[in-house]
């Protein structure tokens, strides 16, 4: 996940759990199996993946797919509470048997750990709505082109390096910068996309354009887990294929996201 | 990043943050001026004013003084728009702080106005003192005597008001910072760097007003 840069809190409380994390060993497929239960990593800060509900409970689209895997494999669910910084040294110590919240699937992290397939996509590229002229990202470098960002937030660099003509409002939070869209404020909007369905959806007589087709960037996220832990990951592969292939993984994207998913996740049978 | 202080990392940024501070002052002296203005309309027309137009104004100066700036800033910004009023950032909020700035001049100098006693009118008319020279010798040094600190705290206070802008999109001094902050994570120097700005920009106000008020209506300031 890209675009929250402001999770200090995150920061802070991952530092004080990796200082208490162990030596133990990831758990193989067999040894989830006999325990009875399934230990996921869900960070709530990334809202409509995690977050916490009325009940202060974790809850989101993770939970609900996590959920789902769980019933497959017959254990139940438990839910860990992960940062951005900690999650993947609890996926190699055993804290967790898998990590999710929007993990990117890069060469660098496929190093220490392994990835399924792609469980989603982030689309990372433009909001615009059906008014506006634009087909590619790159048409906007002009200084007749306002784009409205969240402060502080990493694509307002991506910005500053390779659309520099284009000027910037930066608001608070992305319900202001969505609602200054709409209100006819600004051009587009450059950031992942799919996290601001919800707010997009609120504004009904807004024909609102996602540049899809031309992103600047798709993210695959999948499931991390252990290097170690043999057969989990062939076994969550087969899980994947069979949640996307009966479309439980789109209605559960459609009901926390509010827009289906961006670009499809391409996965097939063979893997 | 191990190590914290580390100045040399915001020394690029300190021409922004300058433009930013003086993006803040000026907004913040626009404000006051239109503010002022409005204010005296206000404390006269509480003063002088009939029973509709006191209470007009008194309901005004309730709404704006009880009611959080960021909100009425907020309401100028995104509410209006629903009813076809598309106000730039910076209008939005140069206007929600002058109505603000207004109600609470109005407040202020309406107790100036009120502290010039009736015998003191009294006395100048007995010295055949002419309705312009009782304003020139007796109403207005009066006044600004009394006012002159509660204005100068107003300003001040309006200039560290400004940081809300930031909200907004108006890239004044507190947006700067946060924008700054957001590419160096050097939140201790960019902080402090921004509040040695803020402290700067009221210090110069603070001694320009006090000076003014010594020297030109006699009023008791500390200058610093």
């Amino acid at each position: 996940m890209l675009a929250r840069t402001r999770s200090w809190l995150a920061i802070a409380l991952g530092a004080m759990f990796a200082l208490g994390s162990g030596n133990a060993e990831a758990r193989t497929l067999d040894e989830i199996i006999k325990s009875g239960s399934i230990k996921v990593g869900v960070n709530p800060t990334l809202v409509p993946l995690g977050k916490f509900d009325e009940k202060n409970e974790i809850a989101g689209f993770d939970v609900d797919y996590a959920t789902e895997i769980a019933k497959m494999l017959g254990v139940k669910l438990e839910v860990v509470q992960v940062g951005s910084p900690d999650r993947i040294p609890f996926v190699q110590s055993g804290k967790i048997d898998f990590v999710m919240g929007a993990m990117t699937r890069n060469p660098e992290r496929a190093k220490v750990i392994d990835f399924t397939l792609p469980v989603h996509t982030e689309v990372f590229g433009i909001l615009t709505t059906e008014a506006k002229p634009f087909k590619d990202w790159k048409e906007l470098n002009t200084e007749s082109v306002t784009l409205v960002q969240v402060r502080g937030t990493t694509p307002i660099k991506f910005i500053t390096d390779n659309l520099p003509k284009a000027k910037i409002t930066q608001l608070d939070n992305y319900p202001d910068v969505i609602r200054a869209l709409a209100q006819g404020r600004g051009d587009a909007m450059l950031d992942v996309v799919d996290f601001v369905g919800e707010h997009m959806n609120k504004h009904k007589d807004v024909k609102w354009k996602v540049l899809a087709e031309k992103p600047v960037d798709v993210y695959f996220c999948g499931l991390g887990i252990a290097k170690t832990s043999t057969g989990l990951k062939d076994w969550l592969n087969v899980a994947i294929f069979e949640l996307a292939r009966r479309g439980k993984t789109d209605e559960m994207w459609l009901k926390w996201f509010g827009i289906p998913m961006l670009y499809p996740t391409g996965v097939g049978p063979a893997f | 990043m191990s190590s914290i202080l580390q100045y040399g990392q915001i020394w690029p940024y300190l021409p922004s943050l300058a433009a930013g501070a003086w993006l803040s002052l000026q907004i913040a002296f626009l404000a006051f001026c239109g503010g002022l203005l409005i204010g005296t309309a206000g404390a006269a027309a509480l003063s002088f004013g009939g029973p509709v137009l006191r209470r007009i104004v008194r309901s005004y100066v309730t709404f704006f003084t009880n009611t959080p700036q960021l909100v009425q800033i907020y309401f100028l910004y995104f509410a209006l728009p629903d009813a076809g009023i598309l106000l730039s950032s910076y209008a939005a909020v140069l206007i929600g702080m002058t109505l603000n700035a207004g109600a609470y001049l109005t407040d202020i100098q309406r107790a100036g106005f009120e502290s010039v006693r009736a015998n003191e009118m009294e006395a100048a008319e007995v010295l055949g003192f002419s309705r312009l020279q009782q304003i020139q010798f007796v109403i207005l040094p009066h006044v600004a005597r009394v006012l002159f600190p509660s204005l100068s705290n107003q300003y001040i206070l309006m200039t560290l008001g400004t940081s809300m802008a930031a909200v907004f999109g108006v890239e004044e001094l507190t947006g700067r910072a946060f924008n700054i902050n957001s590419q160096t994570f050097r939140s201790i120097e960019v902080f402090t760097v921004t509040a040695g700005f803020y402290i700067a920009i009221t210090l110069v106000a603070s001694v320009i007003l006090g000076l003014i008020g010594r020297f030109a209506f006699r009023a008791r300031m500390r200058i610093i």
